[in-house]
């Protein structure tokens, strides 16, 4: 489970970074995130939403423990993520569209070293690997360099990255950016997977159709605040737009009113 | 410790497996000495073999004098004499290389000698280095010529050719031939290993640090539930390791440049030989490494503070400056350990190298060189530690 309490996060602007907020603004720091509050429940998937900008990133991210926050509590499966932050990341999956791999390590060697930098015993470590292995097909190319691999073969590989330790809580981050069908399909099926098996999930995207076809809960951010938080079925049935598309724009135009 | 070592694998396979920073952490220290002293030996060679086997042109302007000069030169098989040139032309000539040298003997050159005064021979040549051994072959007829002369006069005189020594000066330098190289020789090798330190930790720093941000692969670290100075610990380990096998890998390189360099005086080799010893080895290495300890936070810290690796990179050269001066400055001659010197970094290793090569390393100096690396290790480790802990430095974009 993920429990967000008002949370703020305030980042400290440097004099480059004023001269481009532009001669209005006369603050030292900026909002990112403004007092959010939200809860992802266990064996549900909890999409956020939101444009470039909102603070999708930096809300991830202090669940990651990553960042701190400025104000507010952030508990991941009874961890506090300032008090305890490995305790945090100990049941957490982050998969993000900008998250690399090590192009000079064999997929082999990566999965080894997130599990021995989660502690994952051996043996439970060698059975779980062939699983994640075989059922992503990866046999294949699990010993060849990373970098030498296809954009799908990675995509497989940050899976595998992401839930060899077989976390409770899975965190994606714009997960399917710059994915085609095929490769974004694998990202679906593992949030699918984790759903049915219980765990926590937590996605940002994009993408208004796997909003529809995942998604159990909500929440709309906009400029660091949230704008809806609710389950999915109650966020379509107060729909006056037309599409889940119109029902963004409109809610976001709306907050500009 | 687990961790630690979980990172330092990781990074060191990494790091190794980098063909760029392979490069520069054992290639090039490994072959830059070997190739040096074949290039330099070879062109060296080859210029003075040039200069001995060619027959030089040189004007002779006796006017009428020193014939047994003259016919000596003449018998030289190594050099043609030409009698006939204007007196008022042999600079030019001599300058654009159409001679190699001119004599011009005085028309009183005869009767000086006879009347027991110095004959006067002037003698034209163009002064560069790479001439030195033309210079030295025309030089060597004047001077049997001369002793020629002396010893006539000797013999005229009825006298002992040692009356003109009244002074048989016999010098005696007591510094053992290890303490001379150490001091001259032993100047240049700091400056090396130094170098090489800083460089072979360079760019694994760089792509350990602003090269894991640029690829995007630090979230992965950073999302572990590993302590962040355990990884920021891994990464320096591996940052140490390879100044210090940069370092042990340029000692190999000038190993073999020198077993390989037939031109070394046999002596002088073997007292090279000698001062590579392990147990110097052991010492320099115990000396550069809270050296590099220090270099490593340096290079971290500005490193992750870089945006990508281009950045880091035109970030951290200046710092090469900051870190030849001081070595440099450990080549000057007079610059010698005080417990001043001992006090500043790069410059304390390079001098105390220069001492422990000669043998001439005194204990408290030897130990306040130690103590403050050290504490500048630690103090570098701390800080690149609080950087590495600083939102605004992982997530600087």
């Amino acid at each position: 489970m993920i429990e967000v309490r008002d949370v703020t996060k305030t980042f400290k602007l440097s004099r480059q970074q004023k001269r481009e907020m532009g001669h209005s603004f006369d603050g030292n720091s900026v909002d990112a995130v403004a007092g959010i509050s939200f809860t992802c429940q266990p064996g549900r998937i909890f999409s956020l939403l939101g444009p470039n900008g909102a603070g999708k990133t930096t809300t991830l991210r202090m669940i990651a423990t990553m960042l701190r926050p400025s104000a507010g509590t952030i508990v991941v499966n009874g961890h506090d993520a300032v008090r305890d932050p490995e305790g945090v990341r100990a049941s957490l999956g982050f998969l993000t569209g900008s998250t690399q791999l090590y192009d000079r390590l064999t997929p082999r060697e990566l999965v080894r070293y997130v599990a021995d930098l989660h502690r994952v015993p051996r043996d439970v470590f060698t059975k779980r690997r062939d699983e994640i292995f075989d059922s992503l097909d990866m046999g294949a190319y699990a010993d060849r360099r990373i970098g030498k691999l296809s954009t799908g073969m990675k995509q497989k590989v940050s899976i595998a990255r992401t839930v060899i330790h077989d976390p409770d809580v899975l965190v994606l981050d714009e997960a399917t950016a710059g994915l085609d069908v095929i490769a974004s399909r694998s990202i679906v099926e593992l949030v699918r997977r984790a759903r049915d098996r219980g765990k926590t999930v937590l996605f940002s995207t994009h993408r208004m159709g796997e909003v529809g076809i995942l998604s159990d809960d909500l929440a709309l951010i906009h400029r660091g605040r949230l704008l809806f938080n609710g389950t999915y079925a109650s966020f379509t049935a107060e729909m006056t737009g037309a599409t889940l598309e119109d029902e963004f724009i409109r809610r976001i135009e709306g907050a500009h009113a | 410790m687990n961790t630690i070592l979980t990172v330092f694998r990781k990074e060191m396979i990494d790091t190794l497996r980098d063909r760029r920073t392979l490069m520069f952490m054992i290639i090039i220290p490994l072959l830059l000495f070997p190739m040096l002293f074949r290039v330099m030996f070879s062109v060296e060679k080859s210029q003075s073999d040039k200069a001995k086997a060619k027959k030089l042109r040189v004007a002779c302007l006796s006017q009428g004098n020193a014939s047994r000069f003259v016919a000596m030169l003449d018998e030289r098989d190594d050099i043609v004499v030409l009698h006939a040139v204007a007196r008022d032309s042999l600079s030019a000539l001599i300058r654009s290389d159409s001679l190699d040298g001119a004599f011009l003997v005085a028309s009183t050159f005869d009767e000086d000698v006879a009347d027991l005064k110095p004959g006067r021979i002037d003698f034209y040549y163009k002064s560069t280095d790479d001439r030195t051994i033309l210079q030295n072959r025309l030089r060597e007829t004047i001077d049997r010529y001369e002793r020629e002369l002396l010893d006539e006069r000797f013999q005229r005189l009825e006298m002992d050719a040692s009356i003109v020594d009244a002074v048989d000066l016999k010098s005696h330098n007591v510094a053992s031939m290890e303490e001379r190289v150490g001091k001259s020789v032993g100047g240049m090798l700091p400056y090396m290993f130094i170098l090489f330190c800083f460089l072979g930790s360079m760019y694994p720093a760089i792509d350990l640090g602003a090269g894991e941000k640029e690829r995007g692969t630090l979230e992965t670290l950073l999302t572990a539930p590993v302590n962040r100075f355990h990884i920021l610990l891994g990464k320096f380990g591996v940052v140490v390791m390879s100044g210090l096998l940069s370092a042990t890998v340029s000692i190999a390189g000038l190993y073999i440049a020198i077993k390989q360099t037939s031109q070394i005086p046999p002596e002088f080799m073997e007292l090279i030989v000698k001062i590579l010893g392990w147990d110097t080895i052991l010492l320099l290495l115990s000396l550069l490494l809270p050296l590099t300890i220090f270099f490593a936070g340096i290079l971290l810290s500005v490193s992750l503070s870089a945006r990508s690796f281009k950045e880091a990179q035109s970030m951290i050269s200046p710092l090469n400056i900051a870190v030849i001066v001081p070595a440099a400055i450990g080549l000057i001659p007079g610059v010698t350990m005080t417990y001043r010197t001992a006090l500043i970094p790069v410059l304390n290793v390079s001098l105390a190298t220069k001492e422990i090569i000669a043998g001439t390393i005194q204990a408290p100096h030897l130990a306040l060189v130690y103590g403050s690396l050290i504490l500048l290790a630690v103090l570098s480790l701390y800080f690149a530690a609080w950087w590495f802990r600083r939102e605004s430095t992982i997530f600087r974009s």
